[in-house]
């Protein structure tokens, strides 16, 4: 058996699959409004790995540019989460998402 | 870094070198602002130590170095210990990024019985195609070091300061990066060696499909983007934190902002890393605007050939030749860092509301207006430099 | 080799970071976690061949968004964070349970998927003029959607935080 030692699209991938669960494991287990904003970062990051992954090793620019929205999209999705939670700690005092379950049904 | 020993070596001397050279000038900088000020205010200054308090640095670094170390309680530790550090690592590598000569080409040779070369060594740590946006980003990242400050040492003051300097920093980067935008369209380069190439020659342009040349002026850019200069020199006071926007360590209202509760040489960091910002942003002015190494009209060809013709090897003169331009170019640096400490004790402090004001009401559009200008001009009149 | 190097440091510290992320308890270090790991994903996009990306990573991200939620988290004393975890042990396993299950199949189909694109190619280097004519051309239309989202975002952001909390409320 040879062990293949080149650096494949299969080492990325690996990778951002980590990175993407680990994100998603943030939102399921955190309670804090904004370390759950952060976990969404994180996989949004990811997904970003995939792009430039496949785009490097398909030599297509496409997925840089669709980098480069994601990028702008999550800043403009960090901005109006912080707003939020900034707003919701300045009414409620709170961030812990337990605190708004009252918001059910 | 290289394809044998020879080269290799060089490469990591010459990043050590670049490193050294950004840190030496701090002491001689902090001289310069002593006696400066001093003379600007018509008093002495230190003057004892030393001729002209020259070797007064030597005290302060002992001083320094043998001060108590200190801890505030309830601090937390690492991040503590961790912002003085971070604060010099941006301003180092970014000034890594800027060519401070030029390229030395070395042809082949013996040495140790081998032949080596022909190698072309570059005047700076690394060189990267988007040269200026990457030193971009990694001075953005100057502003975690005040944040870490703010936290680590648990004080009020310095948590304000270090909110004060976010914020400020996050309102700035944009016009400092807009501001650039107008010259990069047209030099339709992000890499600095190929701006200072542009930048040679009188000044000629095209416009509106006529040549236009002024003989009595060197190509620079400040003669196409004069405003752009003017609102780059104003965020580049803002990100690195000098008066007239030093609202992050406003003494009379934060005892002294995020480095209230350090000392010693965890002090002596964070001036190293205001000081290492400032070379930067003094470099990317001088190489974006007034043409980088090389000297107005066709003195800098001349004055390397001279120094070539004065050596009878070729690779001596050839690095002989660059360490003139080099000179060249830190006399530049050195000009700006000047400007930057008259700036500092002619004009007084802004109050945080004009701060802000002036960041997103006065210089963000006025950045906007320039960059739409451009290439509106660049449209019609056809493409400059 | 100093690709493959590179690479395995630069992927541990990412998912290291990735991990302080999650696991710790101030969302101040959360968010510095976070930093690290934007910058080593950042690194990656170096090692890809793809600087302007990187940079870019490293501006937005690490210089612009992750400054804001430091900011935002300095403005909120969270030092009295309770309840950092949600639900109690038997819930957080289960939760941790499913997760890991799914990168183990995401790993596993990665790994079983031939895959055609590793062959070893000398790769053209691009310039940023590519990228900015593709952006121009192919993809105006959603740059032009991505300008007035901008433009929309910070108008909300602004009217969201004149609403006044507290005793002041209207």
């Amino acid at each position: 058996m040879t062990v293949n030692m080149m650096i494949g699209t299969e080492h990325y991938l690996i990778v951002s699959a980590i990175l993407f669960c680990l994100g998603l494991s943030g939102i399921l287990l955190r309670r804090n409004m904004i370390v759950m904003l952060m976990s969404i970062e994180l996989m949004l990051n990811a997904v970003n790995l995939t792009f430039v992954t496949f785009s490097h090793f398909n030599q297509n620019l496409d997925g840089q540019v669709i980098v480069l929205f994601v990028m702008a999209i999550a800043a403009a999705e960090a901005g109006v989460g912080l707003a939020l939670a900034v707003m919701l700690f300045k009414k409620f005092k709170e961030l812990n998402i337990s605190f708004f379950e009252h918001l059910r049904g | 870094m290289g394809s044998d020993v020879f080269e290799i070596t060089v490469n990591v001397i010459k990043m050590l070198a670049i490193f050294l050279l950004m840190v030496q000038l701090v002491p001689i900088l902090v001289w310069v602002e002593r006696r400066g000020s001093a003379f600007i205010q018509n008093r002495f200054g230190p003057n004892r130590v030393g001729p002209l308090g020259l070797t007064q640095l030597l005290a302060d670094a002992v001083k320094f170095l043998f001060k108590e170390e200190f801890v505030p309680p309830k601090s937390h530790a690492l991040l503590y210990y961790a912002a003085p550090v971070l604060a010099l690592v941006p301003g180092a590598i970014a000034f890594g990024g800027i060519p401070l000569s030029m390229p030395i080409d070395i042809q082949p040779f013996q040495m140790f019985g081998s032949e080596w070369g022909p190698y072309t060594f570059k005047f700076q740590s690394y060189d990267l195609d988007i040269g200026i946006l990457f030193i971009l980003a990694i001075s953005s990242l100057g502003a975690y070091a005040l944040l870490l400050a703010g936290w680590g040492s648990n004080n009020k003051y310095s948590l304000f300061g270090a909110l004060r300097a976010s914020a400020q920093m996050i309102s700035y980067e944009l016009a400092m990066g807009l501001s650039l935008v107008g010259m990069l369209m047209l030099y339709q380069t992000l890499n600095f060696s190929n701006m200072i190439e542009l930048q040679k020659g009188p000044l000629h342009f095209m416009f509106f499909g006529k040549e236009i040349l002024i003989p009595f002026l060197p190509n620079w850019g400040i003669f196409y983007q004069p405003l752009g200069f003017l609102l780059f020199a104003t965020a580049a006071f803002a990100e690195t934190n000098r008066l007239p926007f030093d609202l992050p360590e406003a003494e009379g209202e934060l005892v002294a902002g995020y480095h209230t509760e350090y000392g010693g040489l965890k002090m002596l960091l964070f001036y190293i890393g205001e000081y290492g910002h400032m070379m930067v942003a003094s470099a990317v002015m001088v190489t974006f605007y007034f043409g980088g190494y090389e000297l107005p009209f066709s003195l800098s060809d001349s004055l390397t050939s001279a120094v070539r013709g004065a050596f009878s090897s070729v690779n001596l003169g050839n690095v002989m030749a660059a360490l003139v331009m080099h000179v060249v170019m830190l006399l530049k640096i050195l000009f700006f860092l000047w400007v930057f400490i008259w700036v500092r004790w002619t004009l007084p402090r802004f109050r945080y509301d004009q701060l802000m004001d002036l960041g997103w009401k006065t210089m963000l559009p006025w950045s906007l207006a320039n960059v739409l200008a451009t290439a509106y001009l660049i449209l019609m009149a056809g493409s400059a430099v | 080799m100093a690709e493959i190097v590179l690479f395995y440091f630069l992927a541990a510290a990412t998912v290291a970071a990735a991990v302080g992320v999650v696991m710790h308890e101030n969302p101040l270090l959360c968010a510095l976690h976070l930093v690290l790991s934007m910058l080593g994903v950042a690194g990656l996009f170096f090692l890809l061949q793809a600087p302007f990306v990187g940079a870019v990573q490293i501006m937005v991200y690490a210089g612009a968004v992750m400054v804001l939620f430091v900011l935002v988290l300095m403005l909120i004393d969270t030092n009295k964070d309770d309840e950092k975890f949600s639900g109690g042990n038997i819930s957080a396993l289960t939760k941790g349970l499913s997760v890991g299950v799914l990168s183990g199949l995401l790993t596993s189909i990665i790994l079983r998927t031939p895959q055609s694109l590793q062959r070893s190619v000398t790769y053209e280097a691009y310039e940023v003029i590519d990228i900015a004519k593709l952006l121009f051309t192919k993809y105006v239309l959603a740059f032009e959607l991505l300008g007035v989202l901008l433009l929309v975002i910070p108008v909300g952001v602004v009217a969201l935080s004149r609403i006044r909390g507290g005793t002041h409320d209207r």
